[in-house]
């Protein structure tokens, strides 16, 4: 008697970039990867951005206490397979997938869109309750894990529950996007995570308009995306500060009107460029974003004025360095942003529109290319300053 | 003293160019040496009739859209000295009523209130009178179509004196009420589609607005040629000659979604007109209504339904929902900074004798603004 088996076991081996805990280094090395289940696909990743999110993992900025782990259901957070800015084409779609099929092209996106919670129902798909649980190991449909070290070795979190830096990864429907065949794929990567979080931080969350005055600190690969939402929201200036000269070259290239070294050299300039009204929106973007940096970030804003933080600071550290006699009197306000409050499924799509009409830089980001083989070298220039975006090109 | 100023004596008839008497300015107001006025439609409307009520009654000197320089302050007067340089709003902003208190001073109830007298904010009198001693009322308070005037000082905004007041007096009605159009009233935002009805002193501004707002695709529509080619050098990129025209091609504009931001900046608005510009709006379009409907339009042609089928908002806005205080000085800055062109805009300028020139070439298509200039 014939009988039609699936297999539902170990489907695939994939080359992986891997953490294995704090201060390490990235090893590239053999995952299993289990077949789609149902609400799942198989992606084919093709090109991985360099993003400091990942970088916050090995430097433990981003990792939750071992002590928390217990309270967040983590077992074991490590090892992890990074990437989490990504394009790549759907290999293999499990039961009940509907948005995509075997062969599309699709953008990653970090945080899922159920489309029925609460924040998607709402327009803040950023906020999808389906993000929660990001650092456990198991998928967002069953709770249950699909990729191991290989040969039966441990289970694998996968950051943002993407793993990028795998050639191939087993994802939520929920966290693939659909995007035209045309658009190069590492264009693709890009906008999935640094430029819409950059672009919508400036003219999403700091709804910049025409006329403001806007300073962006920190010019790496979500500052410079702001740079570039604000000068098209129509800024009158668009002041930019990076202590590294290369990045402050490349946000005059992105639409900056000026920049500085630092925002101690902003401040006295700012002061003069505005008749002493100071920004009426100051961005926060640096690598790290430490609590003691907001203290000159409120003074940058004006009466009235915002400031967004956007850069992700130490999990630990609770304190930051608000004056808030001013911040009360001049009645600034101070906002949070992930993903530059933009709803993933209308903005990706939005926003490489707006790139194949010219109206949007991407190609520009990239400053090199690396195999995942190399990826330790991505990082190193992305901590040497010499990187706006790396991006891994999956072969 | 005497002057000279451009009067209407009735709807349908020329302006008539004459000397008057001007006293001079009482407690709040100034005189003002004007050095440049725009010629806006809705002087037009004056000799229409469109505007029959809403304004001064006849006879009176039109003009709205003026910058000079400060000759003379009334008793009290606490902002401005002689010498400077200045902008008039044509509603003034007292800055104490409500609407000014919440930050609609576009909306003054002081500038509402003395609009259809004609007639000085401070005490209700007419400081202009004919070389026969008949009163003269003031459009829009102002009376920019004389060598000068007396205004409230609640109507003038104070400017750097390095800017050429030929451009400045833009700013005291189309630039803003177009720009503002797009970025207060519509909420123009980085990849929005918008559609401009109408490409004249107001639509060409609306245009740069969208632009500078980050618009993806502004479509400009209007019959004339020189107008659609003007709007592509101000960053128009589609231009259709009929809202029909621009239905057809919602397809290529929109890729079929309709626009998100209809701007009706039309010589005369009307009701037909802003129905089926309805329809180029999509899903939770806002139309925004700056172009003037006659008065006595009782009523519009859009289908109700598809408010709120499809969540579309109409949107009234006067002077581009702007405040003079803030947003002239703004845009004079991004004038100076590049970001903004006044210089396209005037197409012709006349001498005050010229004026019948100068709204015969408006009512042919010819300008996008004319501007008149005093010696």
């Amino acid at each position: 008697m014939l009988s039609l088996v699936i297999d539902w076991g170990v489907d695939m081996k994939s080359r992986a970039a891997v953490l294995h805990g704090i201060d390490q280094e990235w090893q590239v090395q053999d995952i299993e990867v289990d077949a789609p289940k149902a609400g799942e696909v198989l992606v084919e990743w093709k090109a991985a951005g360099l993003c400091h999110s990942d970088e916050h993992m090995v430097t433990g900025d981003m990792v939750p206490p071992q002590e928390a782990w217990p309270l967040m259901g983590i077992d074991d957070l490590w090892p992890v397979v990074g990437g989490h800015e990504g394009a790549g084409v759907i290999a293999e779609v499990g039961p009940g997938v509907a948005s995509v099929a075997v062969g599309d092209h699709v953008s990653a996106s970090f945080v899922p869109s159920c489309g029925r919670c609460r924040y998607c129902s709402t327009g803040r798909q950023n906020l999808c309750d389906a993000g929660a649980g990001a650092f456990l190991k198991g998928m967002v449909t069953d709770g249950t894990s699909r990729h191991r070290i290989a040969d039966g070795g441990p289970e694998l979190t996968l950051l943002a529950k993407l793993g990028t830096f795998s050639q191939y990864s087993c994802v939520a429907e929920s966290q693939v996007i659909k995007v035209d065949t045309d658009l190069p794929l590492e264009a693709v990567a890009l906008v999935s995570c640094g430029v819409a979080t950059g672009w919508g931080s400036a003219t999403n969350r700091a709804a910049v308009a025409p006329g403001d005055t806007v300073v962006v600190v920190g010019i790496g690969g979500i500052g410079i995306n702001a740079v570039q939402g604000a000068a098209m929201a129509g800024a009158r200036h668009v002041i930019a500060v990076d202590p590294i000269e290369f990045k402050r070259e490349k946000a005059m290239e992105f639409g900056a009107s000026h920049t500085f070294s630092s925002m101690e050299e902003a401040l006295p300039q700012v002061m003069e460029m505005t008749e002493g009204m100071m920004a009426d929106k100051v961005i926060m973007t640096p690598g790290v974003m430490y609590g003691d940096l907001m203290a000159l970030g409120t003074q940058l804003a004006g009466k009235g004025g915002t400031i967004v933080v956007t850069g992700v600071a130490p999990i630990t550290q609770t304190e930051s360095s608000v004056n808030l006699f001013e911040l009360a009197m001049w009645n600034k306000e101070i906002k949070g942003t992930i993903f530059g409050s933009l709803n993933p499924r209308a903005d990706i799509p939005k926003l490489l529109n707006l790139y194949r009409d010219g109206q949007l830089k991407l190609d520009e980001l990239i400053t090199n290319r690396y195999p995942l083989a190399e990826i330790n070298d991505g990082y190193q220039a992305m901590r040497d300053g010499t990187n706006i975006r790396g991006v891994v090109v999956h072969s | 003293m005497q002057t000279k100023a451009a009067v209407l004596r009735d709807i349908g008839q020329e302006w008539s160019v004459e000397t008057i008497e001007l006293d001079p300015p009482k407690a709040g107001e100034v005189l003002v040496q004007m050095k440049a006025s725009g010629m806006c439609h809705s002087d037009e409307h004056l000799v229409t009739g469109d505007l029959a009520g809403a304004t001064s009654p006849m006879p009176l000197i039109g003009g709205h859209e003026g910058a000079g320089i400060v000759m003379e302050v009334g008793p009290n007067v606490t902002g401005l000295e002689p010498g400077d340089h200045v902008v008039f709003g044509f509603i003034p902003a007292c800055g104490r009523c409500p609407s000014c208190a919440s930050g609609h001073s576009n909306l003054c109830d002081v500038g509402g209130e003395a609009f259809p007298t004609g007639r000085q904010i401070s005490d209700g009198t007419a400081r202009h009178h004919t070389a026969d001693g008949e009163d003269l009322g003031l459009m829009c308070l102002l009376g920019t179509f004389a060598q000068h005037t007396v205004v409230h000082e609640s109507s003038c905004v104070k400017i750097d004196k390095d800017l050429p007041l030929d451009r400045a007096c833009l700013l005291g009605c189309g630039v803003v009420t177009g720009w503002g159009s797009a970025v207060y009233a519509a909420e123009v935002g980085p990849g929005d589609f918008v559609a401009v009805v109408g490409a004249g002193g107001i639509g060409a501004n609306a245009i740069q607005g969208a632009k500078l707002a980050g618009a993806r695709v502004i479509a400009a529509i209007d019959p004339v040629e020189f107008k659609r080619e003007t709007a592509m050098e101000l960053g128009a990129t589609h231009t259709y000659a009929s809202i029909a025209e621009a239905m057809e091609g919602l397809g290529d504009s929109t890729w079929g979604r309709g626009f998100d931001k209809v701007l009706m900046t039309m010589g005369v608005g009307n009701g037909d007109a802003l129905g089926e510009a309805f329809h180029l709006g999509g899903k939770r379009a806002k139309i925004v209504v700056t172009n003037i409907h006659p008065t006595v339009e009782p009523s519009m042609a859009v289908p109700g339904a598809f408010l709120t089928l499809f969540e579309k908002q109409i949107i009234g806005s006067l002077f581009g929902s702007a405040n003079i205080r803030k947003d002239i000085p703004q845009l004079l800055e991004l004038y100076t900074q590049g970001q903004l062109d006044l210089d396209t805009l005037v197409t012709n300028t006349y001498s005050l004798d010229e004026i019948n020139q100068g709204f015969e070439d408006m009512r042919n298509g010819k300008n996008i603004r004319g501007v008149l200039i005093y010696d």
